[in-house]
């Protein structure tokens, strides 16, 4: 868990910008310090949450040093066995949704690194969601892994052209979805 | 008593042996001038026959002798309509004549009046009447004393002494007759209407006209007519026109007239109508004056001449009937001999054979002409009796526009004619067989469609078609043309069946080939429902048994938990195939070596020469044989197709696998054949042996989707595959593809 923020950190747990970091900083309503010998600010994770709290600012966008995942899954075995997989692992923080539309607030509020996302859904297909996420310039950084039974092998090409990061047919190999999330997050 | 019964049984049989009676001269005048006439008319006949009792009886007689009932025959109209006038006036010139002298002396003519006069005022009587039919009347009225005229005639003396005692004693006829001949003429005509088969009607009106109270009778009708005649009777007397000049009249005609519900004043009226006319109906029938002899033996020939010229025309009618009865025999047994034949050459045999028997001629040739065909066929029977079939190329006939010219839609004259220009093609061909002619034909038509001929050449040089000859051929050829044609007409029914039986097979290869594609189109669906909902309970038991995996400790437990793991992933595996195959990926064509694909295909499958199980050979022109298609898809299908032969035979020691690849230029198309000479297949698994998931061998060796795929896959890249298959026989499989066209210069 990350116990020091620099000043861009802070600004972007807090959705603030750096200079509003600095202002708060500087005027002592932010309570940090100097790297020694420098004038780069440091600000410790406890002055943070502090901050935050003081402000308003919702606590959840706070590293908790796990990575987020969003499982996304009309079949609540799947999500059940996704959730107990990724837990039992340790280095998730785990979200799960059952519809395209919960996915997609969930996708807003969470942030999460990687999306796992069942191809075939009630309400819509996946590849709408990887497109609303890709055309959501904060998510940039969201990894998107699709998983399906459905998928013929000449539409899987235009999944990753979709900007799809990742595909795996089910039934999978739970080991192969752990690598396949770990590499993305390079963790 | 004894006298008298005996006299009258006398006259009974004289007048039984009275065949006809004779008619008076003047009567026979007429009627022999108006016979011999140019033109007889019916009208002029049946005006004497009317106006005479004798003529009147003797034609009743003749209807009744040609057979018509005696109840129909109730007027001399019936009579004329019943029999024709020829035989009618051949029977009036038999007509006898009464010797002139006894007519004199009995004064008949006064007899013959009276007659008419009845017959006149009993139609006259009728038609006021309107109950009872005018014509019936007249005729009833006419033949009411027929008795009395046969009488006179036959015992002229006897009856002079009638007249004299009825004169002398001032009684009646009836009774003078009574009392020399002890027989009257009532009763006497009724035995003669009765020998002669005249209807009772008319019997008892002769018989009873003198009996004022008339007997009970079953049919009204005949009791008016009886009524009607006595009244006539008594009528004309008070004129003037009984037989008895000095008869003395008991006047009953009121008291008569009455009993019909008419006055005596109308019944007076009518006698006096009768009286003012009666020499408009006499005198045309003769019996206003009497001819001389000179006039009577010029007219007596001339009856003679006619009598003679209507037997001869009555003879020939006859011979001309014998012969109509001879052709229509001969036409029969032609029909019979045409129904039994089954071709077109066994009918035209038929009728050559028929011809030759019938005609008696030798050279005669039948034929037909096929215009769809462009060919004439006959059968023709040579002067030297022997029969030979021929079959000519229209186009090799010079004249053959004019067979054709038949076909023109304007009616074929039927009659046969002289042949030598049209059927000049004959004599061509046949010229030694044929002989010189001269020769007939006769077109063979159907509705105004002329369809062959008939040729024959006559018996002798010069000779002619005999007229009955001519008929027969006619008659013949009409016969011959419908046999012909229903032959034929059996012929295209048999040939249609056939064209049916192609199509059916046609249609029942398509309906296959449709079943098929539906199959697979439906197990598609299917297949593409199943894999979304079997994959998820498939992933989470496959996702479970890991997890259980990584935490078991116990190695036996761990690889159980592994089996289920692995067992998903084959059973998702096999949807992703039927997924594929339901719905397979677009051909991506390109020009392709078959025989390259062949090579590579059983290189993958061979094995060494001395390998045990089933050898693998390869059959392949060196040259290309090119074949657009997608590459990939139709290896694979090439390799399910080798490796289910393989298999086939991998039961018996030493089975043969053969690929064989052969271009068919002919077809503009490549084969490849995969020959196996395992065990076969019987029909039932043969049909089913495209069937996904339909497996042949034993069960549970492997999924049968192998074939399905390929025979998906070959149609796909728009090849065709077909199996040939027999228990014992091993399998033959062959792929069809459309050979790549040569790249243009």
């Amino acid at each position: 868990m990350k116990e020091v923020y620099s000043t861009g950190e802070a600004a972007k747990i807090c959705r603030v910008s750096q200079q509003t970091v600095i202002r708060c900083f500087d005027a002592g309503k932010l309570q940090g310090f100097y790297v020694p010998g420098s004038r780069f600010r440091r600000i410790p994770r406890d002055a943070l949450v502090k901050f935050m709290k003081e402000n308003g600012i919702p606590i959840s966008n706070l590293d908790t040093g796990k990575k987020k995942i969003l499982v996304v899954d009309d079949e609540p075995g799947i999500v059940e066995m996704l959730v107990d997989t990724l837990q039992r692992d340790g280095r998730f923080e785990v979200k799960t949704a059952s519809c395209g539309y919960d996915a997609g607030i969930l996708t807003q509020q969470f942030h999460p690194d990687a999306i796992v996302l069942d191809y075939m859904l009630q309400d819509i297909n996946a590849d709408v969601v990887t497109k609303a996420i890709k055309s959501n310039p904060s998510l940039e950084d969201t990894r998107i892994i699709i998983i399906s039974g459905m998928i013929e092998n000449d539409k899987v090409q235009s999944l990753y052209d979709l900007g799809v990061h990742a595909y795996l047919r089910k039934p999978f190999q739970i080991d192969e979805l752990i690598n396949k999330i770990s590499e993305l997050l390079h963790i | 008593m004894g006298a008298s019964g005996f006299q009258r049984r006398k006259i009974e049989v004289l007048l039984d042996e009275v065949d006809s009676l004779p008619t008076l001269p003047g009567v026979a005048y007429r009627l022999l001038s108006t016979l011999s006439a140019p033109r007889l008319t019916r009208r002029d006949l049946q005006l004497i026959i009317e106006a005479d009792a004798v003529l009147s009886a003797r034609a009743v007689r003749l209807a009744l002798d040609l057979g018509s009932p005696p109840d129909s025959v109730t007027s001399i109209d019936a009579v004329l309509a019943a029999v024709p006038l020829e035989a009618v006036a051949a029977d009036l010139l038999g007509i006898d004549v009464v010797d002139p002298q006894i007519a004199a002396d009995l004064d008949l003519a006064r007899l013959w009046r009276h007659a008419l006069a009845t017959g006149m005022a009993a139609q006259a009587i009728a038609t006021r009447l309107g109950t009872t039919s005018p014509p019936q009347a007249l005729l009833a009225g006419m033949l009411h004393d027929i008795g009395q005229a046969a009488l006179a005639i036959t015992l002229p003396r006897a009856y002079r002494q009638v007249l004299d005692h009825a004169a002398l004693a001032g009684t009646d006829l009836v009774e003078a007759e009574r009392k020399i001949l002890h027989v009257d003429h009532a009763t006497i005509g009724k035995r003669l209407a009765g020998r002669w088969g005249f209807s009772e009607t008319l019997q008892n009106a002769i018989w009873l006209h003198h009996q004022a109270e008339v007997p009970a009778t079953d049919a009204p009708a005949d009791a008016v007519l009886l009524q009607v005649v006595r009244l006539a009777d008594l009528v004309v007397r008070q004129e003037g026109f009984g037989y008895l000049a000095s008869e003395q009249l008991r006047d009953g005609t009121a008291e008569g007239a009455e009993r019909l519900g008419l006055s005596g004043a109308a019944a007076e009226q009518i006698g006096r109508q009768i009286a003012s006319a009666f020499v408009l109906n006499a005198e045309p029938a003769g019996l206003q004056a009497a001819p001389t002899p000179e006039q009577m033996q010029a007219v007596l020939s001339g009856a003679r001449v006619q009598l003679g010229r209507l037997y001869r025309s009555q003879y020939q009618q006859a011979l001309k009937a014998r012969a109509d009865a001879g052709q229509s025999d001969l036409l029969v047994r032609l029909s019979g001999r045409l129904a039994a034949c089954r071709s077109a050459k066994d009918v035209l045999a038929g009728v050559v054979a028929h011809v030759r028997e019938a005609l008696g001629v030798k050279t005669v040739a039948v034929y037909l002409v096929s215009r769809e065909g462009g060919y004439v066929e006959g059968i023709l029977g040579a002067a030297d009796a022997t029969t030979e079939h021929f079959i000519h190329s229209l186009a090799k006939i010079e004249s053959a526009e004019s067979l054709l010219s038949g076909f023109l839609p304007a009616p074929v004259s039927s009659m046969p004619g002289r042949a030598e220009g049209a059927e000049a093609w004959l004599c061509e061909f046949h010229g030694a067989k044929f002989g010189a002619g001269p020769f007939y034909t006769v077109p063979l038509t159907a509705g105004k469609t002329r369809i062959g001929g008939l040729v024959l050449a006559a018996k002798s040089a010069q000779g002619s078609l005999p007229p009955q000859d001519a008929a027969q051929l006619t008659a013949l050829a009409s016969v011959a043309a419908v046999a012909i044609k229903r032959v034929q007409a059996e012929a295209d029914l048999v040939a249609l069946s056939e064209e049916f039986a192609e199509v059916n097979r046609d249609l029942h290869a398509a309906e296959h080939e449709r079943v098929q594609r539906r199959n697979v189109a439906a197990l598609g669906e299917m297949a593409a429902g199943a894999a979304h909902e079997i994959n998820n309970p498939l992933a989470i038991i496959s996702g479970r048994a890991q997890q259980l995996a990584a935490d078991e400790k116990v190695p036996a437990r761990q690889e159980m938990l592994k089996t289920i793991v692995q067992q998903a992933s084959r059973v998702s595996d096999i949807l992703a195939d039927l997924r594929q195959f339901a719905h397979p990926p677009a051909p991506q064509f390109a020009e392709v070596d078959a025989a390259a694909v062949a090579r590579e295909i059983v290189a993958e499958f061979q094995r060494g020469p001395n390998a045990k199980g089933p050898q693998l050979r390869l059959e392949a022109p060196d040259a290309p044989a090119r074949i657009r298609v997608d590459r990939g898809q139709v290896s694979s299908a090439l390799r399910e197709i080798v490796k289910n032969a393989l298999e086939a035979c991998s039961n018996s020691a030493a089975g043969n696998v053969t690929v064989a690849v052969q271009p068919i230029s002919a077809e503009g198309s490549v084969r490849i054949a995969v020959i196996d000479d395992g065990p076969g297949m019987d029909p039932q698994v043969r049909a089913r042996a495209f069937d996904p998931f339909f497996c042949g061998r034993e069960a549970g060796r492997r999924r049968g989707l192998g074939l399905s795929k390929a025979y998906r896959a070959v149609v796909a890249s728009g090849g065709q595959m077909t199996l040939e298959s027999a228990p014992g026989h091993g399998t033959t499989v062959r792929l069809t593809f459309h050979a790549a066209q040569a790249a243009k210069n």
